[in-house]
């Protein structure tokens, strides 16, 4: 065990500390994606032009087909820059990438990833519906097959970036009177197909982000089928493989200077002599660190196995609690202040309150929870 | 970087287990035969860091955390100090003195067949000569007996302040070692507990208890990789970081042994069944060098 960067690392440190030094915008990105949009797409074009693009993505796609441990440096200097959130580009690059790059066509392949590598085209997701959150399998929007169309109806929720994407990663139910997991299948929806109606939902930190999508007789090529019918759960799922435990990086580094900044002004307000807040920033400071060892242990993890250990959920779990509380800390500090708060506004405030997405979105804690119940100490499965 | 045991570390990582499994048995966790002591020098855990044997501090602390998932000797810890950094050799007792260097009663705990006791004083470690044949009493630890000096010997300080990093790492991985034992302990009950005809760990109020005592394992256990690898590495912020691991592990011993009895349920409360010897034991570790808040604000002079 060793904690050093070999001399290469640190060399390749230097170049991607160099480029964000002189590329990131120097303005904050917009609150509401609408607004965010112009912003989202010149950053993603800016990082796709100097190569920066998709750094775990293979070079033949485009990419710049980082190893483990050069995607985790470009992850912390990113943050560390305060290089802004790639926004609405994030599905596109994350997932929606990921998977045509596991089981697209030659054809879907070449038509959308140059396309979302430069920024130009915007994806969304479309998994969770009212009925169907933790228990993602219980999907109902469904699709009829007519001739060489997918007819789709049906709703989905919490789609981020919806009203501003133009194509959506889209699981529906293609097998009449399927159950759960089979019958499902991932499909590739033109979001501005005539019957796709989005309704943009207001976030409880004024912020608009995320939305409704109703699909009223939805036509959609059969061709647009990744992975094949039926095999929607299977492609979901790959998509989990290709992040392999580097997703919470930026997060982290992130949450490290937000202490380091709580600190601070605990001490410039004298806030610190109060025994309360000062155990609690020391337990954080303690917490940064032990995070960002368990990233390091996981990523070594991946090197030595290419598979990241079992502990990833607890990183996930641990990371979204531990911002959290920096959030209530940084709100606790700020004292009355924060009861100024009003809508449009991008402050700490929203943060906070915005910040419950964290035990939410993607698997909440309690899901988090029984997955390291079930996987890591083999506990019976409740469901 | 890589923050993984090597396959050197997970051959001793197994051994280690392996051999507490068969030699040192938690029934006899109250009651250690006097010979163990001598098997756990012959195997090398006494001075694993010492110039002879010359390991690195992430190795010993792997170790460590093995020997504490069997509530091995808390004696182990301090000798393993005084082996690398005490002029003097010989099993050394863990000492806990109240703060200063001079008057006060002492405490010493593990002192059969000590010849010296190693403990904080202040900032540094320090050792003090054991009256010979000192035994001791029971103490909230039931693995752990107790003798008291009052007044408390002289003691002389280490002037290294690494010693006093080594003893609190240790400390850490003996506190994890015991965080895991109690996850374990949990766990495994609730595989085989049935309650309305079915195991309690189906429930997701007795799963997700287990699953924090898990999280608090990975935390404590990451941290204290890397609190190891910093002062192999002469960190600037070793200090820091072994703080880190030391309050974490020690949380985790705290919190673990307490959910390990809620886990239990009455059965948890008795003298009988092992949970109790997790929390007790995670008491006593507590007092071993805890993390100061000044090392861990950094503003510690």
């Amino acid at each position: 065990m060793d904690i050093a960067f070999s001399p290469e690392e640190q060399h390749f440190r230097a170049e991607c500390r160099d480029w964000l030094h002189v590329n990131v915008p120097s303005e904050p990105r917009p609150l509401h994606a609408a607004d965010a949009i112009d912003f989202d797409k010149a950053w993603q074009r800016r990082l796709f032009d100097a190569g920066w693009a998709g750094i775990n993505w293979p070079r033949e796609y485009g990419g710049r087909g980082l190893s483990i441990v050069q995607q985790v440096i470009w992850l912390e200097e990113y943050a560390r820059a305060r290089a802004p959130w790639i926004g609405a580009n994030f599905v596109g690059i994350n997932h929606g990438g990921p998977t045509l790059i596991l089981n697209g066509s030659e054809a879907q392949k070449a038509l959308h990833l140059p396309r979302i590598l430069s920024g130009e085209a915007i994806w969304c997701q479309g998994f969770s519906e009212p009925g169907a959150g933790s228990d993602l399998a219980g999907i109902r929007t469904r699709a009829r097959i007519e001739g060489d169309e997918l007819v789709v109806n049906g709703t989905k929720i919490w789609t981020s970036f919806a009203h501003v994407a133009d194509w959506q990663e889209l699981v529906v139910r293609t097998e009449e009177g399927s159950h759960r997991h089979a019958g499902l299948s991932w499909v590739i929806c033109d979001m501005h197909t005539p019957g796709a109606e989005v309704r943009p939902i207001r976030k409880m930190s004024g912020q608009i982000e995320f939305a409704q999508v109703f699909y009223d007789d939805v036509r959609i090529p059969l061709e647009n089928v990744v992975g094949g019918l039926g095999q929607g759960w299977k492609v979901a799922m790959s998509t989990l493989s290709f992040e392999r435990g580097t997703g919470f990086i930026a997060d982290q580094v992130k949450q490290a200077q937000e202490l380091e900044d709580l600190l601070a002004r605990a001490r410039q307000t004298g806030a610190i002599k109060d025994d309360r807040i000062a155990g609690d920033l020391a337990q954080m400071r303690a917490e940064v660190a032990a995070l960002r060892a368990m990233t390091y242990r996981n990523i070594s993890e991946v090197v030595r196995t290419g598979q990241p250990g079992p502990e990833a959920s607890v990183i996930r779990l641990f990371t979204a609690e531990l911002g959290q509380r920096l959030e209530r800390m940084a709100l606790l500090l700020a004292g009355e202040g924060i009861l100024d708060f009003r809508y449009g506004e991008d402050s700490l405030v929203a943060e906070y309150l915005r910040g419950f997405a964290a035990t939410i979105a993607g698997g909440s804690s309690q899901i988090q929870r029984d997955i390291i119940g079930e996987r890591l100490l083999g506990l019976p499965k409740s469901r | 970087m890589d923050l993984t045991p090597s396959a050197e570390q997970e051959a001793l990582i197994t051994a280690t287990a392996d051999w507490c499994a068969d030699n040192m048995p938690l029934e006899q966790a109250r009651q250690r035969p006097i010979a163990l002591w001598q098997e756990l020098e012959a195997m090398g855990w006494t001075a694993m860091t010492a110039p002879d044997m010359g390991l690195d501090h992430a190795t010993e602390a792997v170790v460590f955390a093995e020997l504490g998932r069997h509530l091995a000797p808390v004696g182990l810890v301090p000798s393993a100090v005084a082996a690398r950094w005490s002029p003097h050799a010989g099993k050394a007792a863990l000492a806990l003195l109240d703060g200063s260097l001079e008057g006060g009663m002492l405490r010493v705990f593990d002192p059969h067949g000590a010849v010296q006791a190693l403990g904080l004083a202040g900032h540094l470690a320090a050792t003090t000569e054991l009256p010979r044949d000192l035994d001791g009493g029971p103490s909230l630890d039931p693995t752990a007996s107790l003798a008291r000096l009052d007044p408390a010997p002289p003691f002389e300080a280490i002037a290294d302040p690494r010693a006093a990093l080594h003893l609190q790492l240790l400390a850490a991985a003996f506190a994890l070692g015991c965080a895991d034992a109690a996850r374990d302990m949990a766990a495994a009950y609730a595989k085989v507990r049935e309650q309305f005809e079915r195991p309690i760990g189906w429930f997701q109020a007795i799963k997700h208890i287990c699953a924090d005592m898990a999280v608090r394992c990975a935390v404590a256990r990451s941290q204290l990789y890397y609190a190891a690898c910093a002062l192999d590495a002469g960190a600037d912020d070793a200090a820091f970081h072994i703080a880190s691991a030391k309050l974490l592990a020690d949380q985790a011993a705290l919190e673990n042994g307490r959910a390990n009895i809620q886990v239990h349920g009455g059965i948890g409360m008795t003298d009988e069944a092992y949970p109790h010897l997790c929390l007790k034991r995670a008491h006593l570790l507590t007092f071993i060098a805890p993390a100061r808040r000044d090392i861990l604000l950094g503003d510690a002079a």
